[in-house]
């Protein structure tokens, strides 16, 4: 048997340490091994290489646990609520803007249909339409994505 | 509590879902639940990845506050362990940078890259050989380069695939086998033209 066949098989067998083989491949593999005292040599010695690796027991230092724990809990609250102020801050602008809206229509509404000779019925709807409603919208959206979360995660932890 | 152990299929997504959905929720029950088994295998993973013992422990304290911040980026679709070690390595790299200490360059050529000095003191492998086969690899361990190190705890002790393997390290599939089969080369010769059972 020469030395490249020896080769292509050793390659085939770190193929198939590393990450398997097609059954095909592995048939091949098995018939040669049987006859080629080099190739099983080869084979012996990786897996021995692989059954030491298993050899070693590291000691871990036994306060470590405690340690994480200690640094975990005293992370939490930062870690455990990142996006509520934003969604509280959210609400209130929408809040603002939905109310300032209403404001500026009763209060400057009829000036405005003057000066640009307008009916006021006009403005009305134009107020209405792009800064009530868009800002009612942004208003009602951010506690119905609240309540949908909270349904999700219960639904979530009947599962669990 | 859960039992979070490795399982297949149905099982393991679960699993998976449960460790996810604690995460998201900033669980440090969850969490405290998870470093009590995964807490050696990190350990062991950096001390692969590093050559020796100093700084792990910062590392590993470092490793889970970084879990519970950044949790909720874990989806449970794929084993935590990859996840996890990803986070590590990217840790350790950045230590390793700071102290010069650690090259795990994925763009670096393997063919290039150079075995680890020795140090006079005994290695971390040198200390935890408990069987004679072990006791003969840990001297070649402590040369490997970090690289090729890494790879082989990854595979033959973690048991992880190719694929999640090269999740971890940031490299190609070719370059993980490639990793392993130098590896084992540099290994092998501990043991060639011994008798041995198969």
């Amino acid at each position: 048997m020469n030395s490249n066949n020896h080769e292509s098989f050793q390659r085939i067998i770190d193929e198939s340490l590393a990450g398997g083989i097609p059954a095909e491949m592995d048939q091949s593999l098995r018939h040669h091994l049987e006859t080629c005292v080099a190739c099983q040599e080869y084979l012996g010695a990786s897996n021995r290489v692989i059954a030491g690796l298993g050899g070693f027991s590291f000691e871990v230092d036994p306060t470590l646990n405690a340690r994480v724990f200690t640094a975990l809990r005293a992370q939490q609250p930062q870690a455990a609520q990142p996006g509520r102020p934003r969604w509280v801050l959210a609400t209130l602008a929408a809040l603002a803007l939905t109310m300032g809206g209403s404001f500026a229509d009763l209060q400057f509404g009829g000036m405005i249909a003057s000066v640009f000779d307008l009916q006021r019925t006009l403005v009305r709807q134009g107020v209405l339409a792009f800064w009530i409603a868009p800002s009612l919208l942004v208003l009602l959206l951010f506690p119905l994505l609240l309540l949908s979360s909270k349904a999700g995660t219960r639904r979530q932890e009947r599962n669990l | 509590m859960f039992d979070y152990g490795l399982t297949s299929g149905a099982s393991m997504e679960s699993d998976t879902q449960r460790i996810a959905f604690g995460l998201r929720q900033g669980d440090v029950a969850v969490l405290e639940a998870l470093v009590e088994q995964y807490q050696y295998r990190l350990v062991r993973y950096l001390i692969y990845l590093f050559g020796r013992r100093d700084g792990v422990d910062d590392l590993v304290q470092e490793t889970w506050l970084r879990v519970l911040e950044r949790g909720s980026s874990y989806d449970g679709h794929s084993r935590f362990e990859p996840w996890l070690f990803r986070i590590a390595r990217n840790l350790a790299i950045d230590a390793g940078r700071k102290r010069q200490t650690l090259s795990l360059d994925s763009d670096q050529d393997d063919r290039d890259a150079q075995p680890a000095p020795v140090s006079n003191q005994p290695s971390p492998f040198t200390l935890a050989a408990r069987t004679e086969d072990a006791a003969r690899l840990a001297r070649s361990l402590q040369t490997l380069d970090a690289a090729h190190r890494e790879v082989l705890l990854l595979r033959f002790q973690e048991d992880l695939s190719l694929q999640e393997i090269s999740a971890i390290v940031g490299a190609p599939v070719s370059t993980v086998a490639s990793r392993i089969y130098k590896g084992l080369a540099t290994l092998r010769p501990q043991f060639d033209g011994e008798q041995h059972e198969q």
